[in-house]
Order: C-alpha cells, then sequence, then structure tokens
C-alpha cells in the first residue's frame, strides 16, 4: 500500500474550496458592526450561552489541537487519555466554582494583563504583556506547519515543496478574515466551524473504530509494552508521574487563564454566564482529547498491520508522527466525507487561527503599546495596530513553521511554550485575586521566572536518555515551583507601600 | 478495576456526551446569534456620533 495513497478526489477539493469562501464572506459581512475596540476584541461582551460555549469549543478544539492530541494517541496509546481526564476535571471544577473567570469577568477586563495594571500598576502590565505575547507567539509557532501536514496527510500530495505551498496558502486566508472581521466574525465562524466538526468527529469515529474492531480496539499491537499502551503512571509510556503532576498544574491553569479561551468568559454577557460556559464545555474539552487521540491510536494499530507502513514510521528517515492520523483517515474514509472532515478541519486551523492572532495582537496593542503610549491612542489607531500586528505575527509563523521541529512532541512543546506565560499569569492572577499581601515586586518575580520554561524547548530535552533534570516535563514542573516561591517570598520581604491590595471590585453578577 | 476499562468507560462517554452536547449547542446556538447581531447593531434614529475614545 502506498504510503500517502488517499481517498481524496477532485469532489473534495471542490467541497474544501466552497466551504473556505464562507469564513471570507462572513467576515465582509459583519464588519459594519465593528464600531469601536470592544466590539472587535470581545464582540461587544453579547455572548450568550450556547453561542460562547460554540465559540469557546471552536477556539479550542483547531485542527492543531486534534493534530497534537492524535500524535500522543499515536505515540502513546490510551495512557495518553490521562491528559484529557485531568483537562476534564480541571475546567469542571473551574465552572462549578467559577474560581478566577467569575471575578475577572466582573471586573470588565480584555485581557489578563490589563488586571495586572488594576492590581499592580502599569509597568507589572507591560512586563506581563510582552511575556504573554512572547510565550503566546512561540506557542502558535507550529500551528501553521501541522496544519498544513495535515492537509499533505489527508490530500496524499507529498511533493517536497508542499509543506511551503500549503502553509502560504493556509496563512493567507486566514489573515484576510482575521484583519476584516474581529471578533465577531470569529464568533459567527467558530459556530459554524462546531456543528461541521463536531458531527464530522463523531462520524468520523464510527468510521476509524468500524475499520479496526471495538474489541482490537483496546488490545494493544503487537509492537508496544501492553502496560505502557494503557498506564500513564508507567516510565515506559514516555509519561510518568512528574509528567502527570505537569499536566495537572498546566490544564489547571491553561484552562482559567490561556488567553484565547479566558477571552470567551471576558466577553460572555455576564459573570454567571462565564461560570456555566466552563461548566457546560468541559465536555467540549474531553472530547477534543480523546476523540482525536481515539483516531491517532485506531491509525498507529492500522500502521502496525501494514508493514509497508509501519516500515515508513520506523528508521532514521521515518516520517514525522504526525502524519499517522491524517494518512490513516486518508485511506479510511470515503470519497465525499473526507472532503467535509478536510473542510471541517481547515475551518478549524482558521478558527483557531484567528482567535490567538486576535489573542495576541490584542494583548501587544492594549497591554503594551497603548500604556506606553499614556492610553492617549484612539479607537481607531487601536484598531489599525491590531490589524498590522496580526499581519506580522503571521509571517513569524510561516517562517517558524519552516525553520523549527518541536523537540519530543508537538504537544509537549505547546506545554512548554504555554508554560512560559501560564507559570507567571496563574500566580499574579491567583495572588492578585485571593491574598491581599501579594505585592508589586512578588509579581514581576514570578512573571520573569515564567521565562525560565523556555529552556524545555531547547535541543537538550530530544531523546530517550536525557537526564530527568533536564526533561521538559521536569523544565515545566519547577518553572511553575519557582514562579510560585517567587511570588511569596517577593511579596513577604518586598510589600508595596500603600496596602492597595485587595481586588478592585467590578460589576455584579 | 484495569486502566483499559476506565479508558473503554471514558470514551463511551466522550461520545455520548458530546453526542448530545452538539445537539443542544446547535438548537440554542442559531437564536443566540440572532440576539448578538441584534445587540451590536448600531442605534438607527441617534443623531449623536459615538464617542469613538471611549473604551467601553
Amino acid at each position: 500500500m502506498d504510503v500517502f495513497a488517499t481517498n481524496f478526489r477532485t469532489i473534495d477539493w471542490i467541497i474544501v474550496c466552497v466551504y473556505i469562501c464562507f469564513p471570507v464572506i462572513i467576515g465582509i459581512i459583519v464588519r459594519k458592526y465593528i464600531r469601536q475596540i470592544s466590539d472587535f476584541i470581545v464582540a461587544g461582551r453579547s455572548l450568550r450561552l450556547f453561542i460562547a460555549i460554540a465559540t469557546l469549543t471552536g477556539t479550542e478544539l483547531g485542527l492543531v489541537t486534534v493534530m497534537y492530541n492524535a500524535e500522543l494517541g499515536f505515540k502513546h496509546g490510551f495512557s495518553a487519555f490521562h491528559v484529557g481526564l485531568i483537562e476534564t476535571v480541571c475546567i469542571l471544577a473551574i465552572g462549578l466554582t467559577g474560581f478566577i473567570v467569575y471575578r475577572l469577568r466582573q471586573l470588565r477586563v480584555m485581557t489578563i494583563p490589563e488586571f495586572y495594571e488594576k492590581r499592580f500598576g502599569r509597568n507589572v502590565r507591560i512586563v506581563g504583556g510582552i511575556i504573554l505575547a512572547l510565550g503566546g507567539i512561540l506557542n502558535m509557532g507550529l500551528f501553521l506547519q501541522a496544519g498544513a501536514r495535515f492537509m499533505m496527510g489527508i490530500t496524499g500530495y507529498s511533493h517536497p515543496a508542499g509543506l511551503k505551498i500549503f502553509m502560504s496558502v493556509m496563512l493567507i486566508m486566514v489573515l484576510i478574515y482575521t484583519v476584516l472581521g474581529g471578533m465577531v466574525s470569529v464568533v459567527l465562524n467558530d459556530f459554524m466551524q462546531f456543528v461541521v466538526l463536531s458531527i464530522g468527529m463523531l462520524i468520523g469515529s464510527i468510521f476509524a473504530i468500524s475499520k479496526i474492531g471495538w474489541d482490537k480496539l483496546f488490545e494493544a499491537p503487537a509492537t508496544v509494552d501492553h502496560a505502557a499502551w494503557f498506564n500513564p503512571m508507567s516510565e515506559g509510556s514516555g509519561f510518568g508521574s512528574i509528567y502527570v503532576i505537569f499536566m495537572v498544574v498546566l490544564t489547571f491553569s491553561a484552562g482559567a487563564l490561556w488567553q484565547s479561551g479566558t477571552l470567551r468568559a471576558l466577553a460572555a454577557k455576564t459573570p454567571q454566564v462565564a461560570k456555566q460556559l466552563y461548566a457546560w464545555s468541559s465536555v467540549s474539552y474531553l472530547a477534543r482529547r480523546v476523540i482525536p487521540m481515539l483516531w491517532g491510536i485506531c491509525a498507529y494499530i492500522f500502521v502496525s498491520q501494514t508493514p509497508n507502513l509501519l516500515k515508513a514510521f520506523q528508521g532514521p528517515n521515518a516520517l514525522n508522527t504526525q502524519f499517522g492520523m491524517p494518512i490513516f483517515i486518508a485511506k479510511i474514509l470515503p470519497s465525499g466525507f473526507l472532503g467535509i472532515i478536510a473542510a471541517g478541519m481547515f475551518a478549524a486551523f482558521m478558527s483557531t487561527h484567528d482567535s490567538y492572532l486576535l489573542s495576541w495582537s490584542s494583548v501587544i496593542t492594549q497591554d503594551v503599546i497603548a500604556p506606553l503610549k499614556k492610553d492617549k491612542l484612539s479607537d481607531k489607531q487601536r484598531l489599525l495596530i491590531n490589524r498590522i500586528t496580526i499581519v506580522a505575527i503571521g509571517f513569524f509563523l510561516l517562517i517558524w513553521g519552516l525553520w523549527f521541529e518541536a523537540p519530543v512532541s508537538l504537544w509537549n512543546y505547546m506545554a512548554v511554550t504555554g508554560t512560559i506565560y501560564l507559570a507567571g499569569a496563574f500566580t499574579v492572577v491567583v495572588a492578585g485575586l485571593y491574598w491581599k499581601r501579594a505585592s508589586t515586586v512578588g509579581a514581576k518575580i514570578a512573571l520573569y521566572a515564567g521565562l525560565l520554561a523556555v529552556l524545555g524547548i531547547g535541543p537538550w530535552t530530544r531523546g530517550e536518555n536525557v537526564p530527568f533534570y533536564l526533561t521538559d516535563k521536569f523544565i515545566g514542573v519547577m518553572t511553575f515551583v519557582i514562579a510560585f516561591l517567587g511570588m511569596i517570598i517577593g511579596s513577604l520581604l518586598f510589600p508595596d507601600k500603600k496596602s492597595s491590595s485587595e481586588a478592585p471590585q467590578g460589576e455584579k453578577a | 478495576m484495569s486502566w483499559a476499562i476506565l479508558w473503554k468507560i471514558i470514551l463511551i462517554f466522550t461520545l455520548s456526551a458530546y453526542s448530545l452536547l452538539v445537539l443542544i449547542v446547535i438548537i440554542g446556538g442559531i437564536g443566540n446569534i440572532v440576539d448578538m447581531l441584534k445587540d451590536l447593531r448600531p442605534p438607527q434614529t441617534s443623531e449623536t456620533p459615538a464617542d469613538t475614545t471611549k473604551l467601553d
């Protein structure tokens, strides 16, 4: 069997082309609704529960999400499911308690660093904004690359220039409509993507399970260790106890404070809706992990049963494991349906990109440039800076995606780059909201400590026999610990002169 | 309980619960979109231009 053989036909190309015109049209139509900066960034804070669930899922269920989770399933089997289970419990806990998100929404802030200013002053906002943008942009550095690999795998296009061609075309499409519409077009496209992708993924799962067989799905392939395939605490699984601890801290902090997700809570109509949004979305968070992992697991079982495919993923010139899932579904899904899945995934790619581009450009505009200009920028100037920043980030993604390869796996890269921002942000926001003695010095130390996580994407984390203290998971956990200790020690040794200290008050529920 | 059984239960739960959520969100979301666009529509009768410097 040819490795890149696919059921993708002309009809599938037509479906994809027609489908991807919709977001651009929506972007143009909704321009008339964009009158001020809050319309552009948080859709005028007009999101009601169900559309908020769709748009949160649309953002957090991107093509890159499908790719990194499928890669985890392909490489680690069912043991990868623990990441989804941990994340779901964390999101549900946030939804039920309203921890962080309820009070942030009450404060009517548009970005996390805006909270830093309200609680710790302008300098902390600027520092926090720069670190957030740095971590966030690095985090999305491989989105374009992963998206292009999916499209290559599913369409069977294996030309050496394929990666560059797909990355360039996909980037241009997403830039056009994000720049035009802002958050309103993002919300509408997220809804469309939620519907198409969710139905496609559910039907695709039925195809994948049918191909492998329900009973055989739960038998570890002969090429892997049985215990490691199911047990995440087993060191042979590639995870282990330190990794599990890292996932708990990371998914809880990301659930509450990942800018693109939190932006949905901040755009919710009321603080109560923000809280409900998280409780309901815990199911979506589980699905966005488990379903792609299932596809990855089925892909590995399929590959392990097909000698020439198995050979393609082994040895020094092995295909990147991100290709496993798209190559598998390209062979098992029928033409026509494959086009719908490709279109849905492409829409997922666009909706994640637009939200992330909007998040990071908003942070650069609102939290770095505007405070440096002493808030003398008009709404029109802010919109222009936002749009220019979006295009600049887009070009960075193109260059970074062509040059950089994730050292361990795509998910590990994203976890570690996310920690650059999250370790400091989580500590600063939690302390700022719930600890009266938290000080400006403590906040700055915590934010700078997050930068340590950048060590986790270095070349020394690569390979099988890396000492534990150089692994990305250990660096990730330690970054959170250092940020936390930095906040406590800094606040106790250098308290603020005026006790500002309680979190600012916002609107009532 | 073995890990395999736990993951089997999680998989069945995910596929069932997500199917239900998708159905609920599609039905509820369409109404929400209409309301959101109504909220954002500029007032037809206003003669005073909006204050463009005001953030919120």
